[in-house]
């Protein structure tokens, strides 16, 4: 007992919340990885989440069956880089070509209005239906703590994504230019890589960051067409908590949200959960308002 | 000086074509029947919001997404105080303002550190956890339910709430054109054109950046009161960020380069909205759609573009007079 707490029932929500905190983690590595090589936030990441989940929850219902959703998951993965850079194509590129005089508001309005229509969109298409994908895992028991099959799967299926990314970034051509479109623009273009070729693969694998996200957490929550709201919520909120551009930030920052989650859950109250991310934000501003990690000038 | 959001200047101008507007809007009852009029009075709703937001983003470079969240505190203030403590509906409309002023102060002191893009993020992240806490408090709120308030005047009769919700538009866009006219519109300007160079002339930057959020969250709350006032039933979906994206849609529609852009804005994209209404959802879609197409080719809005095209549309038939 801890202050009056079952410590049996602390571990299980701890290690519930860290689970959780990775799926945070790919979100807001999704909203980082974009503004870094573009300099843009993308306000539109819950309706790609919400794009993932969809089409996830279709791919195993129609055609795989709940058994074969790591197999969906790429595919949804590569749908959804695809929707995602050809939006990039029509709406963003513009920005950097089309003579736009204040891109800060131009990518901002645009991607609102872009949130505003997938999300009209998906309510017209399916209307407010709720839907479960599913999932025939079982709950395993690690020691005495029973941990929830599809919870622990949606956490693998993260990692596996956080990996593959570290791969892609580390030891590919792309990624090494994308690493370096981050650093400067400027001298990428110099060098004489194709940046708008560049920032719509970037735009393409960060809301495939997010449907990945969609399609993991698609068993554990439900899909309906605004679902996405509290989880790019916390991205958002990891953002400024690990600070914006910062890889291990977003990491750090997913971790840290899930861990006080579910220590907030425990201590003082499960029905406010997803107000815990807020408080810690403030917390946070407080104390470090630089953030954990990420840029040293924050001020204008 | 300032360009993009306030390359328009702040001459009589904006007030004389703000106050055409109002007249016009005054004399609409005469004409229309009561559902449209219902319709118009919550487009007045939008109209103080959508010119708050204007003061905050366009004259001041805050591109807080939090405007319907300051609305929801007033309505929620007023609506909570006479559920509970059974205050009168003045005392509660008052403390409304007071206390979404208070907030955004508060929030404005811990936020306007930060550059602009996290200032949004973070006024992002408010609006939401607002929202969420409203949905999970739901034994002091109702929750989704909805809290019912008590109408303002005991009635429902639309033509008083017309006018009482056309005179807080006038008053908000009024108020907001003195703060724009008077030494601090020029002050939040400079801050916005270049804060170091602002605070380097002795502008004291934070200050006037909390003044403003801090008075577009007043006006937000005390319009969010009105409105708990006239809809009756309030729920945490005042709060969702659709709300702030249509104020958006309706400054852009209007036009981001004008003062009377929002007033022009929000009623048209009430009305059009509420027609669409029959067919479900489909309206934002077609407004997400009209706001990526002004903003990929005629950026000062539709109100503009309407005006240019008759223009033109006159120049060419003067032109055939001329050669008849």
């Amino acid at each position: 007992m801890l202050l009056g707490v079952d410590l049996q029932l602390l571990s299980q929500y701890v290690i519930a919340g860290l689970m959780i905190g990775v799926l945070y983690a790919l979100m807001a590595l999704g909203v980082t990885f974009i503004y870094s090589v573009m300099k843009m936030i993308n306000w539109s990441m819950g309706q790609f989440y919400m794009l993932g989940s969809f089409i996830q929850y279709l791919l195993v219902v129609r055609w795989l069956g709940p058994d074969l959703w790591f197999v969906a998951l790429p595919i949804t993965a590569a749908c959804v880089f695809v929707i995602g850079a050809i939006l990039q194509l029509v709406l963003i590129r513009p920005m950097f070509t089309g003579g736009v005089e204040r891109r800060d508001e131009y990518a901002t309005v645009i991607t609102i209005a872009l949130l505003l229509l997938l999300q009209s969109l998906a309510t017209v298409l399916n209307g407010p239906d709720e839907h479960t994908p599913g999932s025939h895992l079982p709950n395993l028991t690690v020691g005495t703590l029973p941990v929830s099959g599809a919870t622990l799967a949606a956490s693998l299926g993260g990692i596996a994504a956080l990996i593959l990314f570290a791969v892609l970034l580390r030891r590919t051509w792309v990624g090494l230019a994308l690493r370096a479109a981050a650093q400067s623009r400027i001298a990428v273009q110099t060098a004489g890589v194709d940046l708008m070729r560049l920032d719509m693969i970037a735009f393409g694998i960060g809301v495939a960051l997010a449907a990945i996200a969609g399609a993991l957490l698609a068993p554990v929550y439900l899909v309906y067409p605004t679902n996405g709201a509290v989880t790019t919520t916390k991205g958002f909120e990891i953002i400024i908590i690990g600070g914006l551009g910062s890889i291990p930030g977003a990491l750090v920052g997913g971790l840290l949200l899930g861990l006080v989650e579910a220590l907030g859950s425990v201590f003082i109250a499960p029905a406010y959960q997803n107000a815990y991310g807020f408080v810690l934000l403030i917390a946070l501003l407080l104390i470090r308002p630089t953030g954990l990690f990420g840029e040293r000038l924050r001020a204008a | 000086m300032s360009r993009g959001l306030t390359r328009r200047g702040c001459g009589l101008r904006p007030l004389l074509i703000s106050g055409l507007l109002i007249g016009v809007a005054a004399l609409v009852p005469l004409r229309v029947n009561d559902y449209l009029l219902q319709v118009l009075t919550i487009s007045f709703y939008y109209v103080v919001l959508a010119v708050s937001w204007n003061l905050l983003a366009g004259y001041t470079g805050q591109f807080s997404l939090a405007q319907q969240a300051f609305a929801t505190i007033g309505a929620y203030t007023t609506g909570m105080l006479g559920h509970y403590y059974h205050v009168p509906i003045a005392v509660g409309i008052v403390a409304a303002g007071l206390v979404s002023g208070l907030v955004g102060a508060i929030l404005g002191v811990m936020v306007l550190r930060l550059r602009a893009i996290y200032l949004a993020i973070a006024t992002w992240a408010f609006a939401e956890t607002l929202r969420i806490t409203l949905t999970a408090a739901y034994e002091f709120t109702r929750g989704d339910l909805g809290l019912s308030v008590p109408t303002l005047l005991g009635n429902l009769d639309p033509l008083p709430y017309y006018y009482i919700f056309l005179a807080m538009a006038a008053a908000s866009t009024l108020i907001v054109y003195l703060v724009v006219r008077s030494p601090i519109g020029f002050f939040l300007r400079a801050i916005k054109d270049d804060e170091l160079r602002a605070a380097s002339m002795g502008i004291n930057t934070t200050f006037w950046k909390v003044f403003a959020f801090a008075l577009t969250s007043v006006l937000s709350g005390l319009a969010g009161a009105f409105y708990a006032h006239y809809v009756a039933v309030i729920s945490p979906q005042i709060a969702d960020f659709t709300e702030m994206a249509k104020i958006i849609v309706m400054v852009i529609v209007g036009g981001i380069g004008t003062f009377a852009g929002p007033l022009a804005g929000a009623p048209v994209v009430q009305v059009v909205s509420s027609f669409l209404h029959q067919y479900g959802q489909w309206s934002n879609v077609i407004f997400a759609v009209l706001v990526i197409v002004l903003m990929r080719t005629y950026r000062d809005g539709g109100i503009a573009l309407l005006l240019h095209a008759f223009r033109l549309l006159w120049a060419r038939v003067a032109d055939g007079r001329g050669q008849a």
